[in-house]
């Protein structure tokens, strides 16, 4: 519980993402030539309104989605490195859509049991898969690797601020909202999950932002085997 | 006193904010209509829809039958055929009575529906009363309403705070009033929170219960049908196996708050007074549910409430068909129920099913098992026998095998 | 991921901080499952059986790699009247066990507790004749779905002895998982022992 407390310090100072990491040990490192399924970021972007709803924005959403995607292919340009992107609702039966849901199970189970709870039989190493089946994404998609994002946040809507405000003269403290970014790397040969990180942003990497969105993916993928 | 007034006013001032006008007023929705600002309540909420829709079409729920849902489909186009292009339907294989329609078009009609409704007619209207909360947009005023109500609450427990500050006799309250507030109050952005915006006011169900009757005269079906299928939900909750159940007044589905008995019932019946009769499409609606009778019979098995399985098995057996699977079933019910004196009320309805020419083949295994249980050895083998002959590839015939050696065994032969 | 991301790993953290959950080991060799058998588990499992809170006290829970991957459940002896499975309201009850059931009832049994753990489309197939430690015992296999759509493969082992039910069932994603984890499995229900026996 240690960690979330330096997280919570951490975001009530002005400007800093906080990632954590986790490499699978023993890993071949992406050739320059790897080709990287890039599957459309999952983003939900939310209002918090006056009254403490979450209150979805599709608007703000789409925005997020499309700037990550955007930071994502700078990011992989810069590194040299071939893409193609997937949409998951496209992908709707058969093995790439177990494939998908199993990478959903495996993504919750690392949270939970990485990032939380403790789990004996996953202390040693990072060692999470989606089994050699991945073989099937690449092959009818085309790529070495997947990268999986997923985005959530939440933003005091102004009446919100304001409700802070008088929350704050009478001394209630209230869910003020934030951005938090799971991201994973998944090798379409073997199946293993070679990288993983959750970020937690600070207000000034606003992924509703083009520039928000480049910052907090420069952060995310600072740490990223490729 | 001074800084608690104006605390007062402001806090009061959040739970007055004004909610934006539906640009639709009170009008039913032209067909093909989006909503213009994915920055709007309704934009979100469309959006959020479309993320439910995308969850229900993976779902393990999921029932993709083409017939059954074309079916159902053609159903809602003929009480909605201004929306019969707009709408997507989904049964979903849910035994609950319960259907849903999104603001973005998208259905859901549980299986538990189509065991309860009798007839075409009966389904009909169900099917209108849902188009016309959607047709009405009821659902962005019914999460204007929680928004507002949540601003409301939000406002009270502010004041109850800014009262800490002066009398200190709210000190404690306030803070958890203000936290179970977060936790009661439903995440209505996506998945399972879409239910949040489909609690509707009283108002609101009185619209779509006349809605959903006129539409289903308009489409020339039986006008008794509305107010006989609500009555049939209030009759079989008073013949659940659960007092908590019998007691609960009975609703019209899941998210539905509203009582069917009282003003709604006798609105129904007094709006179908004096009407001639109109098309119930009794066996076409048997016929479309037939294939799938016995699932939907074993799914509400599963919720073990006997007494509600039990009225609804014995209201279609009234019809006359499907008496092999329905006598079945209701041996099943005895069979799992397993009450004093449950026994032979299962072997007289497994008995039952056996003189029908429907009846499913595990009904001699079972007649076999009672009758092994009561020592009628000879009746037992026959039936065994007629099970193992109807169902060569039976997964359990080893067992079967073994059972009527044992049989042999005991009856010296 | 469709969950919140950071409700659910804050949750999980909650339930550390609580001190009423806690994953324990269950390292490699003998098991024990009540006072009633054993079983040898050729590899280090997680008892994750205080985090599922669905099951009845007398059902151990084992996985691997968490829950959402594979589960392995072990029940001591579940008596007349008792469950595999808890409901947490009184009118939705889950299924019971009687202690005059037939072999194809502890099967339906067994896929009815399935079925309450908010498993879809629950399905056994295969039914063959088997031994649990010494005794009678029927095997079968499963087919689920997740809420989520994922398909689910399972195994399952029942038995009756004086008046009571054994069951152990195996639970995990049909893609990779299940048939990753199987011979295990198959090796720990072979390798039941009533204790004394």
């Amino acid at each position: 519980m240690r960690r979330w407390g330096i997280i919570a310090a951490c975001l009530s100072i002005a400007a800093c993402t906080t990632t954590q990491v986790k490499l699978a040990d023993s890993i071949e490192r992406p050739a320059p030539t790897s080709r990287m399924l890039v599957l459309q970021p999952d983003v939900q972007l939310s209002i918090i309104t006056a009254g403490g709803l979450l209150e979805a924005r599709a608007d703000w959403s789409t925005q997020a989605r499309d700037n990550i995607a955007a930071a994502v292919r700078s990011a992989l340009d810069g590194k040299g490195l071939k893409y193609s992107a997937l949409d998951p609702s496209s992908v709707e039966s058969g093995r790439n859509a177990q494939l998908l849901r199993l990478n959903n199970a495996v993504g919750q189970s690392i949270l939970i049991y990485n990032y939380g709870l403790v789990l004996p039989t996953h202390k040693a190493a990072f060692n999470w898969t989606l089994g050699d089946g991945v073989k099937s994404l690449g092959d009818t998609y085309g790529g070495d690797y997947a990268l999986f994002i997923n985005a959530r946040g939440s933003y005091s809507s102004d009446t919100r601020k304001a409700v802070m405000v008088i929350a704050t003269l009478v001394g209630v403290s209230i869910p003020t909202g934030g951005q938090s970014l799971v991201a994973s790397l998944v090798d379409l040969k073997t199946g293993r999950i070679v990288w993983f990180n959750v970020a937690q942003a600070s207000p000034d990497a606003d992924m509703r932002s083009p520039e928000g969105a480049q910052k907090l993916l420069a952060e995310v993928l600072k740490s990223a085997p490729f | 006193m001074r800084p608690f007034r104006k605390l007062a006013a402001a806090a009061i001032g959040l739970a007055l904010l004004p909610t934006s006008v539906s640009a639709l007023g009170g009008q039913a929705r032209p067909p093909h209509l989006r909503p213009p600002d994915p920055g709007s309540d309704e934009g979100g909420l469309w959006d959020a829809s479309d993320k439910a829709e995308q969850k229900a079409r993976a779902s393990g729920d999921l029932d993709a039958d083409p017939v059954l849902n074309a079916y159902v489909k053609s159903v809602e186009c003929k009480v909605a055929s201004e929306y019969c292009e707009d709408v997507r339907l989904y049964v979903m294989d849910r035994p609950f009575f319960n259907a849903e329609t999104a603001p973005n078009g998208y259905i859901e009609v549980w299986t538990g529906t189509l065991l309860r409704a009798r007839n075409e007619a009966e389904l009909a209207f169900v099917l209108g009363h849902e188009t016309t909360h959607f047709a009405l947009n009821h659902s962005i005023q019914a999460e204007r309403d929680l928004k507002n109500r949540a601003n409301g609450a939000m406002a009270i427990g502010l004041i109850l705070s800014a009262g800490a500050m002066v009398g200190g006799a709210y000190a404690g309250m306030s803070a958890s009033q203000i936290s179970s507030m977060d936790a009661d109050l439903v995440n209505i952005s996506y998945l399972g929170a879409v239910a949040g915006f489909f609690h509707f006011s009283r108002e609101q169900e009185m619209e779509a219960d006349r809605g959903g009757f006129d539409r289903l005269t308009a489409a020339g079906y039986d006008p008794a049908a509305a107010a006989d299928v609500w009555r049939r939900l209030i009759d079989e909750q008073a013949h659940s196996d659960f007092e908590k159940v019998r007691r609960t007044p009975a609703r019209a589905g899941i998210f539905d708050d509203h009582p069917l008995e009282g003003e709604r019932l006798a609105t129904l019946s007094e709006l179908a007074k004096g009407k001639g009769p109109g098309d119930l499409g009794r066996e076409r609606y048997r016929a479309a549910i037939r294939p799938h009778l016995a699932a939907l019979l074993r799914d509400d098995l599963r919720r073990r409430d006997y007494g509600e399985t039990l009225f609804t098995i014995d209201r279609l057996l009234a019809d006359g068909d499907d008496a092999g699977v329905l006598n079945y079933f209701r041996g099943e019910c005895f069979r799992l129920r397993r009450g004093d004196g449950d026994a032979a009320l299962a072997l007289a309805a497994y008995e039952a099913a056996a003189t029908a020419a429907d009846a499913p083949v595990e009904t001699w295994e079972q007649l076999g098992a009672l009758y092994q249980q009561q020592h009628q050895a000879a009746k037992a083998r026959a039936a065994y026998q007629t099970y193992l002959d109807r169902a060569p590839n039976a997964q359990d015939r080893w067992l079967i095998d073994g059972a009527l050696k044992k049989l042999a065994q005991s009856e010296g032969t | 991921m469709r969950k919140l991301v950071l409700g659910l790993v804050l949750a999980a953290g909650a339930l550390t901080l609580w001190g009423c959950t806690t994953v324990s080991d269950a390292p490699t060799g003998a098991y024990q499952v009540g006072t009633a058998y054993q079983v040898t588990l050729g590899r280090e499992w997680a008892d994750v059986s205080r985090i599922m809170l669905d099951r009845s006290k007398s059902v151990h829970v084992l996985s691997i790699d968490g829950p959402l991957l594979n589960r392995l459940y072990l029940s001591e002896g579940i008596a007349s009247g008792d469950s595999m499975v808890t409901s947490h309201v009184k009118e939705k009850p889950t299924p019971t066990y009687k202690a005059d059931f037939s072999a194809q009832e502890t099967v339906e049994f067994v896929a009815d507790s399935v079925s309450a753990l908010d498993y879809d489309k629950v399905e056994t197939s295969n039914l063959r004749p088997a031994k649990f430690g010494g005794i009678d015992a029927v095997r079968f296999d499963l087919a689920a779905k997740t809420k989520d759509g994922l398909d689910i493969s399972g195994s399952a082992i029942t038995a009756q002895r004086q008046g009571q039910l054994f069951v152990i069932l195996y639970l995990a994603p049909t893609e990779h998982y299940y048939g990753d984890g199987l011979p295990e499995v198959e090796a720990i229900m072979s390798s039941a022992s009533f204790r004394g026996a």
